[in-house]
């Protein structure tokens, strides 16, 4: 009987730890349009981190600030320009305007079409005709060539 | 004709170029421009260091200077005493207000014990009225003139150069 007491108390131990691990995997999370909010914010006093991924006091700030316009009704849009108003654009990881991640394409675009073009248009050298030699003249090389021999 | 588009192509290409290397000279790569200079001073009601609440409206009518610093910051300590000197030249001319950022009272109190209190109010801040600022970092210092409006912003320790154009943006001469 106290042969099963050991591997039964590791079970329930088990058991145990699964059931603390479902529940803190399924349990209650910050609400999505507040986190989305969080990771698309630079984290003031941080390095390449966003409010999300950092625990400073400023990152918990704005947390607490996000939480808090939306509580009273703002839209993530208008969250969003309420940091805008204050930091500048530079508070968003990603630029807001589509034409930011437009133009290194366009210009990639603009680049391979210029050499393209540049390819295409660039003339082959032109070919130049040998010389027409007449039997005259061709005799009186001949001529020469032998007095030189000679 | 090919050859006129072809150089009428040249300048579309640098153009662009040329405006961004030429747009940015004299900026400060380093600092961000504030989006606040030039707007009113946020609505704010906070407690400070000796138990007196310090709202906005305390400080309209005078010309203020609104430092944001913290007993963890160590250009806080080298820019300290420009602030004592600007306290003290000034006197009643200009407000001067410390914002705790980032801290505990215990502590900033304890700061100023070592490093010299100038006398003037120090709010302590929960985080919000940083964010109204868009402080980046301390030590952060806002110039607002008598009708509130903030004026002129200087990111990092103010030196007393900074200290005197500052002055000069809100209307007090320093010199």
């Amino acid at each position: 009987m106290r042969a099963w007491v050991g591997p039964l108390a590791v079970a329930a131990v088990l058991a145990l730890g699964g059931i603390l691990a479902v529940a803190a995997i399924t349990g209650p999370r910050a609400e999505p349009v507040a986190q989305t909010l969080a990771a698309e914010l630079r984290c003031p006093d941080c390095q390449a981190l966003s409010v999300a991924e950092s625990r400073t006091a400023a990152a918990n700030a704005i947390r607490a600030e996000i939480s808090a316009q939306l509580a009273a009704g703002r839209t993530a849009d208008e969250v969003r320009q309420h940091f805008v108003d204050r930091y500048g654009s530079w508070i968003l990881l990603r630029p807001a305007s589509p034409l930011a991640w437009l133009l290194p394409l366009l210009a990639i675009a603009a680049s391979v079409g210029v050499l393209g073009l540049w390819l295409l248009r660039r003339r082959p050298a032109p070919v130049t005709e040998p010389a027409q030699v007449d039997d005259e003249t061709r005799r009186r090389l001949a001529r020469e060539a032998e007095s030189l021999d000679g | 004709m090919r050859s006129g588009v072809r150089w009428l192509l040249l300048p579309v290409l640098l153009l662009p170029v040329g405006w961004l290397l030429f747009a940015n000279i004299g900026v400060d790569p380093r600092t961000i421009p504030s989006r606040v200079v030039g707007k009113a001073l946020p609505t704010f009601s906070l407690p400070t260091l000796d138990g007196t609440t310090l709202t906005d409206a305390d400080l309209v009518g005078r010309p203020a200077v609104i430092n944001f610093w913290a007993s963890w910051c160590g250009p806080c300590v080298d820019e300290h005493p420009v602030l004592l000197d600007a306290a003290q030249r000034l006197g009643g001319e200009v407000q001067l207000v410390g914002v705790v950022y980032q801290d505990s009272p215990e502590r900033a109190a304890a700061w100023l014990r070592r490093y010299g209190d100038g006398g003037w109010p120090d709010a302590v801040d929960d985080g919000s009225l940083a964010i109204d600022f868009g402080v980046t970092g301390p030590p952060e210092t806002y110039f607002v003139d008598a009708d509130g409006i903030i004026r002129d912003r200087v990111v990092g320790p103010v030196s007393t150069r900074a200290m005197a154009e500052g002055l000069a943006a809100i209307g007090v001469d320093a010199s």
